[in-house]
């Protein structure tokens, strides 16, 4: 990664306001931060935080009311920048009337893409999110997860070097979800910079570098995830299975140095680890059921209705 | 149909466009400068020029395919969206509209100016309310969706955007209009009755200018005003000197080479002092006048029934007054002029003329050449209705686009006359402040008021008022020049020089402003307001 900055805001700051000027809501407050080329960057918010409003901003799809805003070194307004950047809105908001291939090929047209190139980038984008199954169908059939991967491949039509990302994460799955960041640590190896939104930590965590906390409009936190998430007061050990002597003995080698055990187990996979992998081993070898082995887990018979006298 | 085609003069009406955009212009300027001041700063001018710069930009990196891209999205969308619908209703109202309308008239003519009326008018009233709709619903939709986030933030520039809409929705109605037409074309040729189809023609008239000379064969203004009609046609007494003149000019360049005679068709009118034998036209006479060489060859009487049209053919060789031989072509028409001079025979009974009742007709022309200039008519105005229906969309929601939209076009097409009336300066008791000055003073609209300062200041404003009001009437265009049906009905060539001409200018005049105005309405609004 080099320290090319692509985004940088100065004091951004954006007011709603109602028909007659007056104040409606503060959506953010003198925000001020850079993004590096070839970065994973991730937003992160409550509600109404002001992620979505920062987007937007960027995008030059709202006007800053204060401060502002230069992306791959031109203003938020300008056009001509568009032409390097990828944006997936909150929603895939797409012409429900258009089917995927069309999708992709009217988006190409809008980069002035020659006809050839826009079928070979549509035809490698639809196989990319996996929908080659329904390139024909029109969108307003598609389910939500569908809807999202068009998204994101219409995101991607142009090879762009700046993603926005808007919850890229909603409405899919965990197994669309898990391809979904599995797709931007890739883009981040080709080199891309990506900027996304969310407010599911779990994904932030998985796949950014540098993450910044907005609440009510206002910047909390900024840094680099590793070093926020580190605590400097906690000293954990993993090693393999040890035995219950070992345990006890690490104890009291602990205990001579003063030092408090705070929890020694074994660790728990997660809950999405689990999902995934039941999932593809599902794909991989179909009919095979769960059987219950313990009697309690087994369903109770069905009460046999009681004899006529 | 204007009832006294003059021929359009495309640098006065250049002149007036630059003069009503001009000051339209101005006042906008002033107001920008004025708000943007009140609001930025004195930065808020510099970011106008920036804005302005901005969109000139713009418009030099339009890209064709992005355009088409954009075409083609929003007339796949207006059909998938159900638009053909329309053929259905086109398809019932033709399908039953012949047992209502066939055999309405006696006469022929009126026969084929029903159905011609009735088809024009049907493909009007389908289509326009359509494509007003879709041009005012499109844009605020697509904004509602938000489905337009996706595509400006590709490089698309918003004029596109509003390019786009314009050409897509053009090209439904386009081809709605066109297949519709060719329908009504056919509809019209199998409903005709078989009788009346050599009547189904585009005559070709040449106008003259008209002058009068009264009962003593004095020059007049005008004719005798028998209280019958009062603006339109003027009378000529019975058995009197009074004469009716019309001088024809480039005839020589308008008449086919070889011409062996000259139609001449006319539609006077009769007012009667008495009511005779009300089957008895009343007598009238032409005569055919070389004012450079005053020869003078008078035709035939021949009688004049109301409501009727007369068309004579007046044969090469004919005599002078003298009695002496004369070629109609050779000694009559010279330099391509020629006068016609219209007499009343029958005596206390007046005629009356007006200017386009009386034309030299050229050979006709094709009835289908006709009806489909009526359709280009109904085209335009198609094209104005869209264009206007996407420039109000871009600055306001939906249902505000299409009252808005509405608006426009009905004061367009039937407040114009009230406007001119009101601009003209004409009316006695002065503008708003005098008028409002002489009911305060209980002073007459006649009585003129004193040469004082503040009275001449207060007249100095009114009339710059009245000026302002004079470009801003010009706001709303004059949808009326769009309808050239009443030309095709009555069986006439739509003209080139006195409706198509017009018509387009017309369109060019106002898409041009509206364009632009839309492509700075979109860019400056922010797509995400809360």
């Amino acid at each position: 990664m080099d320290n090319e900055v692509v985004i940088q805001t100065r004091n951004l700051s954006k007011v709603y306001r109602d028909f007659w000027g007056r104040k409606k809501v503060q959506a953010l407050n003198s925000l001020s931060l850079e993004v590096n080329r070839g970065e994973v960057f991730g937003l992160l918010g409550p509600n109404g935080s002001g992620k979505t409003t920062t987007l937007k901003l960027l995008l030059g799809l709202l006007f800053p009311s204060e401060g502002e805003v230069s992306i791959l070194g031109k203003p938020a307004v300008d056009v001509t920048k568009n032409q390097r950047i990828g944006y997936l809105p909150e929603e895939s908001y797409l012409y429900r009337f258009l089917n995927a291939e069309e999708t992709l090929d009217f988006y190409g047209r809008l980069f002035n893409m020659p006809a050839a190139e826009r079928r070979e980038r549509s035809r490698q984008l639809i196989e990319r999110v996996g929908l080659q199954h329904a390139r024909r169908r029109q969108l307003k059939e598609y389910s939500k997860g569908m809807t999202r991967r068009i998204g994101l491949a219409q995101a991607l039509i142009n090879d762009p070097d700046l993603i926005l990302l808007d919850e890229p994460t909603s409405g899919l799955d965990p197994i669309g979800s898990r391809d979904m960041k599995d797709l931007i640590q890739k883009l981040k190896e080709e080199g891309k910079t990506v900027v996304m939104c969310s407010h599911l930590l779990a994904d932030v965590q998985d796949v950014c570098d540098r993450i910044a906390i907005l609440d009510r409009g206002e910047l909390k936190v900024l840094g680099k995830v590793q070093d926020l998430l580190k605590d400097q007061g906690v000293t954990q050990i993993k090693t393999s299975r040890l035995s219950d002597d070992v345990v006890k003995e690490l104890q009291a080698v602990l205990a001579r140095h003063q030092a408090e055990v705070l929890e020694i187990d074994h660790p728990t996979a997660s809950l999405e680890d689990l999902f995934v992998k039941t999932v593809r081993e599902s794909a991989a070898r179909p009919g095979q059921r769960h059987i219950p082995d313990s009697p309690e887990e087994r369903p109770a018979p069905a009460p046999q209705p009681a004899a006529k006298t | 149909m204007s009832h006294d085609p003059v021929p359009f003069q495309i640098l006065p009406a250049l002149l007036q466009w630059l003069a009503v955009v001009g000051i339209i212009l101005a006042i906008s300027a002033v107001t920008l400068t004025v708000t943007s001041l009140a609001t930025s700063g004195a930065t808020g001018p510099l970011m106008i020029f920036e804005q302005i710069g901005g969109g000139i930009h713009d418009w030099l990196s339009t890209a064709g395919r992005r355009v088409w891209a954009l075409t083609m999205l929003t007339f796949r969308e207006a059909f998938r969206r159900k638009t053909l619908l329309v053929f259905v209703v086109f398809a019932i109202l033709f399908l039953f509209a012949g047992w209502f309308l066939a055999d309405t008239s006696p006469d022929p003519s009126m026969q084929i100016k029903v159905l011609v009326t009735f088809v024009l008018r049907a493909i009007s009233w389908l289509i326009l309310p359509v494509v007003l709709l879709l041009s005012c619903w499109g844009l605020p939709e697509d904004i509602r969706a938000r489905s337009l986030h996706t595509v400006v933030t590709k490089p698309v520039y918003r004029h596109e955007v509003i390019l786009g809409r314009i050409f897509g929705f053009s090209i439904v109605g386009g081809l709605v209009l066109v297949t519709m037409s060719v329908a009504g074309y056919i509809w019209i040729l199998r409903q005709v009755p078989e009788s009346a189809k050599s009547r189904l023609v585009a005559r070709v008239p040449v106008y003259g200018a008209l002058t009068f000379k009264d009962r003593e064969g004095n020059d007049a203004a005008a004719g005798v005003n028998t209280g019958d009609e009062w603006m339109f046609r003027s009378y000529i007494e019975g058995n009197t000197k009074g004469r009716a003149i019309w001088d024809f000019q480039h005839l020589d360049q308008q008449l086919p080479s070889g011409a062996e005679d000259l139609l001449l068709e006319s539609s006077f009118q009769v007012f009667r002092t008495y009511k005779g034998n009300i089957e008895k036209g009343i007598l009238a006479q032409y005569i055919l006048v070389n004012t450079d060489k005053k020869i003078r060859a008078a035709l035939p009487p021949f009688e004049v029934h109301e409501f009727r049209d007369n068309v004579l053919k007046v044969e090469r060789n004919l005599t002078d007054e003298e009695g002496k031989p004369v070629d109609l072509f050779n000694d009559l028409i010279h330099d391509g002029k020629l006068r016609v001079e219209v007499r009343c025979l029958t005596a206390a009974q007046f005629l009356g003329v007006a200017r386009p009742d009386l034309f030299v007709r050229l050979p006709d022309r094709s009835f289908a050449v006709s009806y489909f200039k009526g359709i280009f008519g109904v085209g335009l105005m198609m094209v104005m209705i869209v264009v206007l229906g996407v420039t109000a969309s871009s600055f306001v929601k939906g249902p505000i686009a299409t009252i808005l939209t509405l608006f426009m076009l009905l004061v367009g097409r039937m407040a114009r006359p009230f406007f001119d009336e009101l601009t003209s300066a004409q009316h006695m008791g002065g503008g708003v402040l005098e008028s409002i000055y002489r009911i305060v003073k209980h002073l007459n609209p006649q009585t003129p008021l004193e040469d004082t300062l503040p009275n001449n200041i207060m007249q100095w404003i009114d009339s710059a008022g009245l000026n302002v009001m004079w470009a801003l009437k010009y706001l709303f265009p004059d949808f009326q020049s769009f309808n050239m049906s009443e030309y095709v009905a009555n069986g006439f060539d739509v003209p080139w020089s006195a409706a198509m001409l017009p018509s387009i200018a017309l369109t060019v005049a106002y898409v041009i402003p509206w364009i632009i105005l839309a492509h700075f309405s979109l860019k400056l609004r922010e797509l995400e307001a809360k």
